[in-house]
């Protein structure tokens, strides 16, 4: 923004040399115009709701050597970032929702042994702290899944247009596929979150 | 169904494959059931031609019990293996080679280890007995060929000559 004000007043005063009054109005009125445009990003939004609709909460793993990938087709939530006053992180997920795009792993997922969505359709993500970091956001919250809550962090990354993160969660410490596969032979307990958060 | 069975479950392969040739071999079980329903009803309700006036009577008595275990054999290899997928602890359901034909489990047995114990025996002991049971049905064919001189081909195959 400091660059493109400089710009501005180089042309200013060439235009003022060379056209007179007018143009000099015209250019002042050009300035105040951009200043009027950037201003809202020079204030990062504090407050926001995402949810499926524009943002992405995708989840990956490996089984039997073999890479596999899913996402969260309805869950929703709220932000507060500093350096509002009390900031905070709350997520719903409604897990019967997740797709992995292969029908072996749909039909098994929401399963009793697996997300079991009968008993425990939601999964909740609520902040115990964010804090600034550089232009990042520190985040550490909760993770509620299959009913079991589990303390988690993670670098929530503010870029142009997106936040984003990626934490690895282990599927055994929410029981999840504790009945099929307990020692990990078969699917990885390493289950890697990636979130793309559209910033309005 | 014999070669797939033994290589994915002794095999030194990776999990990976190990895992496609299963959903692989419980597709082709399905295929196979449904092939034996057909089997089995064109048994019942069409004609099956005498065993041939050649054999003796002790002959004849040893066909029609060899014919009766593989039919028992070849019923038992698919309902077992089904019943072995629906009790597994995996839980893992059954396509039949399409996403749109979904296998249903037998209601009743899941993630049942015992049940799924006794049917894996059940389903490769059979197995192995069926193994024999196919070599000494072709066996009987040719030795009835060379000592009877006939083709029973012909009463297994559509056949035009009249027996």
């Amino acid at each position: 923004m400091l660059e493109t004000q400089l710009r501005f007043e180089g042309a200013l005063k060439t235009r003022q040399q060379g056209n007179g009054d007018y143009s000099f109005y015209l250019s002042l009125l050009l300035l105040l115009m951009t200043a009027f445009i950037y201003t809202p990003s020079s204030f990062a939004q504090e407050k926001f709701s995402v949810s499926a609709k524009n943002s992405q909460v995708t989840f990956a793993g490996v089984h039997v050597g073999m890479q596999f990938s899913g996402v969260f087709d309805k869950w929703n939530a709220d932000i507060v970032l500093p350096p509002a006053a009390s900031p905070q992180i709350l997520a719903t997920f409604y897990v019967a929702s997740a797709k992995t795009g292969d029908s072996t792993y749909d039909s098994t997922l929401p399963e009793g042994d697996w997300f079991d969505v009968e008993n425990h359709p939601k999964s909740i993500f609520e902040s115990s702290q964010i804090v600034a970091k550089d232009k990042d956001y520190a985040v550490t919250g909760t993770l509620t899944l299959r009913g079991i809550s589990q303390p988690v962090a993670f670098l929530l990354k503010n870029n142009e247009t997106t936040l984003t993160a990626s934490f690895t969660i282990d599927r055994l410490a929410y029981n999840i596929g504790m009945e099929s596969d307990p020692d990990a032979e078969w699917v990885n307990k390493e289950i890697k979150m990636t979130l793309t958060l559209q910033k309005q | 169904m014999f070669v797939s069975g033994l290589y994915m479950v002794n095999a030194d392969i990776s999990k990976a494959d190990q895992y496609k040739l299963f959903q692989i071999h419980k597709a082709a079980g399905v295929v196979m059931l449904w092939t034996l329903f057909v089997r089995v009803c064109v048994r019942i309700f069409t004609y099956a031609p005498e065993l041939p006036i050649e054999f003796s009577k002790s002959d004849k008595k040893k066909a029609k019990a060899g014919h009766i275990l593989l039919y028992i054999a070849v019923v038992v290899m698919p309902l077992s293996g089904w019943l072995m997928v629906s009790a597994s602890p995996f839980g893992l359901p059954t396509f039949v080679f399409v996403d749109w034909i979904k296998w249903p489990h037998i209601p009743g047995v899941a993630r049942n280890k015992m049940i799924e114990t006794i049917a894996n025996n059940i389903h490769w002991i059979t197995a192995s007995i069926l193994g024999f049971l196919i070599i000494g049905h072709i066996g009987a064919v040719i030795w009835h060929r060379n000592k009877h001189g006939v083709n029973l081909l012909d009463r297994m195959w559509w056949s035009k000559t009249k027996r």
